[in-house]
């Protein structure tokens, strides 16, 4: 029989549709039975939906102006390299 | 094998692309450099990682008229990232070390007791819809503390899969771990989240 601590240890597969067919059944048995479990998928799910909206993973501004920099100057290279060889 | 299907835009990025245009070059950097960082930096320290980043956009330059769009340009551009991070982590002998055994966060493990069943059960339910709860200054400025905490193996894993949407099979030959290493990361990742939200939630502190 499924207990919490199992249902927490699968609630991620749970939520991402990646049980099989009895292990998702088993869930769905323990959820309809246990409130404290109810609880804790319903704000894993929240947890995952706020990560999800959170658009600040972006490293600083720093490190992007870094690679452009690298790249506009391997850019400029080539086409002064193209234009020597015209 | 089938031509990826590509956006418009994105086709037309590619074709900019490929005519060297500096301007298409800039938008490529800002767009896609954020998860090719986190591919790098699953495998490298931060500093090694920016200047991988850095070497294979120098490298995309030339690429890029090889490009075929069997991929699409995200996916090509994260494999040429990781095979750069594999090679340098194989002329150095060095390898990435993930503890992949536990598919529990000890935090949360120590919440049930010998029997299975909660002991520290959830108090509160996370009632806001997280649109509203990400209105919250604060909680955004926990979770980036959060998230820049994370164990980077868990942190590209959760950037990969759920900031930049790639397909489970996807994000396994980048990060080079097999599914259910990837499923252990993915869960490790979101408990350590929900956990800060708890945190959050009843005390108002970070």
């Amino acid at each position: 029989m499924l207990m919490c601590r199992g249902l927490a240890e699968i609630a991620s597969d749970y939520i991402d549709g990646e049980l099989n067919g009895r292990q998702n059944l088993s869930v769905k048995l323990h959820l309809m039975m246990c409130r404290h479990c109810r609880t804790f998928v319903g704000n894993l799910r929240t947890s995952i939906h706020l990560m999800k909206a959170h658009s600040s993973a972006h490293p600083d501004a720093d490190v992007l102006r870094r690679i452009d920099a690298r790249v506009t100057e391997a850019l400029s290279a080539k086409k002064s390299g193209k234009s020597n060889d015209e | 094998m089938d031509k990826a299907v590509h956006t418009e835009s994105e086709a037309a990025l590619i074709d900019d692309l490929k005519r060297g245009d500096s301007l298409a070059y800039r938008k490529a950097v800002r767009d896609y450099s954020p998860a090719m960082l986190s591919v790098a930096r699953f495998y490298l320290d931060h500093s090694s990682a920016e200047e991988i980043v850095q070497d294979c956009w120098v490298t995309v330059i030339d690429a890029i008229q090889k490009f075929e769009g069997r991929s699409g340009l995200k996916t090509w551009l994260h494999r040429i990232v990781a095979n750069r991070c594999k090679n340098t982590l194989r002329s150095s002998n060095r390898e990435v070390a993930t503890d992949f055994s536990e598919s529990l966060e000890p935090e949360l493990a120590n919440r049930f007791n010998s029997t299975g069943r909660w002991d520290l059960p959830p108090k509160l339910k996370f009632h806001e819809s997280a649109d509203t709860l990400m209105e919250k200054g604060a909680l955004s400025d926990c979770l980036d503390k959060h998230l820049s905490a994370l164990p980077e193996s868990q942190r590209s894993a959760l950037m990969l899969y759920e900031a930049h949407q790639h397909k489970s099979e996807d994000v396994c030959n980048i990060l080079d771990i097999s599914a259910s290493n990837l499923r252990v990361l993915l869960h490790r990742a979101r408990q350590r989240i929900f956990l800060m939200v708890e945190t959050f939630q009843e005390s108002g502190e970070c």
